[in-house]
């Protein structure tokens, strides 16, 4: 089985560094974009098998994301992990036809996020 | 010191675009490095030539092996059909071989000498010299130039790989302190005073267990206080429950001489701590001190990958002061919270001395109160406060004359109305302790009655307030079924028929139907358990006896 493809977009290029590094060491494939507009398009082009975004990003907030992504056919089941400054935690009932299965905040445990990642990739297996 | 593998692919690849064989010599002669995919002309017959000198030019490799670091580009055209370039290969100032560039030689001709190392090679030369006419020929400053900007190029890729390697090392960091910091915010958001302590100790432990990539942590605390509990040992790691006992003894009084972290990587080796070096390398411990006062230690065990460093015990040591600061404000919070309770208990002790009828009445109203508001779907922490609403209800009674309070016949009117003052007394006494401000409603309005029949305002219904409406409920269910005055107790069942009948005059219809479904058995059991105890505690302190 080849390795999972993960998406990963955010502004703050410490965090795509680290986020990266994390789950490249974990065995993932990881392409990164630097904001909305450019995840949009790689997320058409390079088909993830997740996703995992920043909610305040330039051109494209991580939420525009993902209803443009739910939109299309080709990109709307990505499954999706939101990244969110603390305390600026989405209200639920926003994310509910978004895609996004889960949300950690900033500053996060970089391990926690490896198994969000795990456990969303089986989710969207079953 | 060897070159990065990627550079050199990286090197071989854009010149091989060009005709060019990138090749690394060690400064023994060896080959190092060469490109895997270079043309056929370059893999056959000059990566040998490189390897093992031409024999008709013993000296040509020799000589083109003494480079030092600051060694020109050399051109050599004296290898037949090949024109060569090198270069000092140079990596932190560390000379680590000759970087050798080939390409094919502008004019393909000592054809008598090609020919011959051909046939030292096994190689047909008619063949060699098609694979040849395939390349781009190269003079000599051509590959001069190359050479030059294979060297820049060399460079370039070095201190990219090595800015990547830099990345990647201050991302590990970064995570890392990612990890350290949200595991500070975890354990700082789980210091709620009234957590219990080895609740917060357990989710502290555990969730620092993983983050430091130990197989054991674990507390142990100090001195004599309520939070105070037997040492424990989280983790994969398991040790006989004596061992803890013994370490956290040991080194309680370590860390108070040390004040600080203690480190030891090699527990063999140690005076003190050699006994568990059968069950582990490795130990870190922490006090948890405030102002110089020791209240306990975090002490975690054998590090999974490598040693302890000063990072682990930086972390370590802030777990430590967190701890430390939710222990002492939990053991100020336990003392206020005691010294409160202690207060309310002595007030309810000075009503019930003064009315030997009705001794033990607010204790049993509170348990009542408390048991009804949980079977009614209330919080535990409301409940709490119905609890000390239970106890503080008749404090009132303290300004009501002890011939009114005592009298055995009926009270004539007059008395009767110096009785419905208690309430209003109550409230008054009470109304200078702000943070029982919550319970004031509950004594002023407990002899209101649903219907408006109450006193002392007459409110109906939902506009009484909720722990008025249940203090009323147990406070006349105890005053049926205790001995009074006046009368004598009635049977339960009465009582529970009578609660029945009042429900929507005298108490509020909901409540009634949780009050009723408490079972009768369960008011019993709680009234005899919480009669012992009160007898217990009478016996104990006579001071306290009813009259």
């Amino acid at each position: 089985m080849s390795a999972k493809k993960i998406l990963v977009a955010d502004d703050e290029s410490h965090i795509l560094h680290v986020v990266s590094l994390k789950l490249r060491n974990a065995g993932f494939e990881v392409v990164t974009a630097a904001d909305g507009q450019e995840a949009l398009e790689l997320a058409i082009s390079e088909r993830p098998d997740l996703l995992i975004t920043d909610y305040h990003m330039p051109q494209l907030s991580g939420l525009e994301l993902c209803r443009k992504l739910k939109q299309d056919p080709i990109t709307a089941k990505i499954p999706t992990i939101m990244l969110t400054a603390r305390g600026y935690d989405l209200d639920l009932k926003d994310t509910q036809d978004s895609g996004i299965l889960r949300m950690l905040s900033k500053p996060f445990s970089p391990r926690a996020l490896l198994t969000t990642v795990n456990e969303v990739l089986l989710e969207a297996a079953a | 010191m060897g070159v990065p593998a990627a550079v050199l692919d990286n090197l071989a690849a854009r010149f091989r675009s060009c005709g060019l064989f990138v090749v690394l010599l060690h400064t023994d002669g060896s080959v190092a490095y060469h490109d895997p995919q270079a043309a056929l002309f370059f893999q056959r017959y000059v990566l040998p030539l490189l390897q093992y000198g031409d024999p008709t030019e013993p000296e040509l490799r020799a000589k083109l092996l003494k480079v030092t670091a600051t060694s020109p580009v050399t051109v050599w055209n004296n290898f037949p059909g090949v024109i060569l370039a090198t270069a000092p290969c140079v990596q932190r100032r560390q000379l680590c071989g000759v970087l050798a560039l080939a390409g094919r030689a502008g004019v393909f001709n000592h054809a008598e000498e090609i020919l011959r190392v051909c046939s030292r090679l096994g190689l047909d030369g008619a063949w060699l010299h098609q694979q040849a006419e395939e390349l781009a020929a190269y003079g000599e400053e051509d590959i001069q130039r190359q050479a030059r900007l294979m060297l820049g190029t060399f460079k370039d890729q070095l201190s990219l790989g090595s800015l990547e390697g830099e990345m990647n090392s201050l991302s590990g960091h970064l995570a890392d302190a990612y990890e350290e910091l949200s595991l500070v915010y975890q354990i700082s958001s789980g210091m709620r005073i009234n957590r219990p302590a080895h609740d917060f100790f357990k989710q502290a432990c555990l969730e620092a267990l993983e983050v430091m990539g130990v197989q054991g942590m674990g507390v142990a605390l100090h001195g004599e206080n309520i939070h105070h509990q037997e040492p424990v040992l989280y983790g994969p790691l398991s040790l006989p429950p004596d061992s803890v006992h013994r370490l956290a003894e040991q080194l309680i009084p370590v860390l108070c001489r040390h004040k600080g972290p203690l480190l030891i990587n090699d527990l063999a080796n140690d005076k003190e701590f050699n006994w568990l070096a059968k069950h582990v390398r490795q130990l870190m411990a922490v006090p948890l001190q405030r102002e110089e006062v020791i209240l306990g230690c975090l002490f975690t065990l054998g590090k999974i990958s490598g040693d302890f460093d000063s990072q682990d015990s930086k972390l370590l040591n802030s777990i430590g002061n967190e701890s430390a600061i939710y222990l002492e404000n939990a053991m100020l919070f336990d003392d206020a919270h005691g010294l409160m309770m202690g207060l309310l208990h002595s007030l309810t002790s000075a009503v019930d001395a003064k009315d030997a009828y009705t001794c033990g009445h607010s204790e049993r109203v509170a348990v009542l109160a408390r048991q009804l508001a949980l079977e009614a779907g209330m919080s535990e922490a409301f409940a709490e406060r119905v609890y000390m609403t239970g106890l503080l209800h008749d404090v009132g009674k303290i300004g009501v004359p002890e011939f009114v309070l005592q009298k055995t016949g009926r009270l004539t009117p007059e008395e009767f109305e110096q009785m419905k003052k208690h309430p209003e007394i109550g409230a008054r006494i009470l109304s200078d302790i702000k943070q029982i401000s919550d319970v004031i409603p509950g004594v002023l309005h407990h002899h209101e009655r649903y219907g408006g029949q109450g006193y002392p305002y007459g409110l109906v219904g939902e506009d009484i307030p909720l722990m008025g409406r249940i203090i009323c409920l147990a406070d006349s269910f105890d005053a049926m079924t205790s001995n009074r005055t006046y009368r004598k107790a009635m049977p339960l069942e009465v009582a529970m028929t009578e609660i029945r009948r009042c429900s929507g005059t005298q108490f509020d219809p909901g409540l009634t139907e949780a009050f009723l479904r408490i079972a009768a058995d369960k008011f019993r059991e709680l009234l005899a358990d919480h009669s012992t105890r009160a007898r217990q505690l009478m016996d104990s302190q006579p001071s306290l006896r009813c009259a």
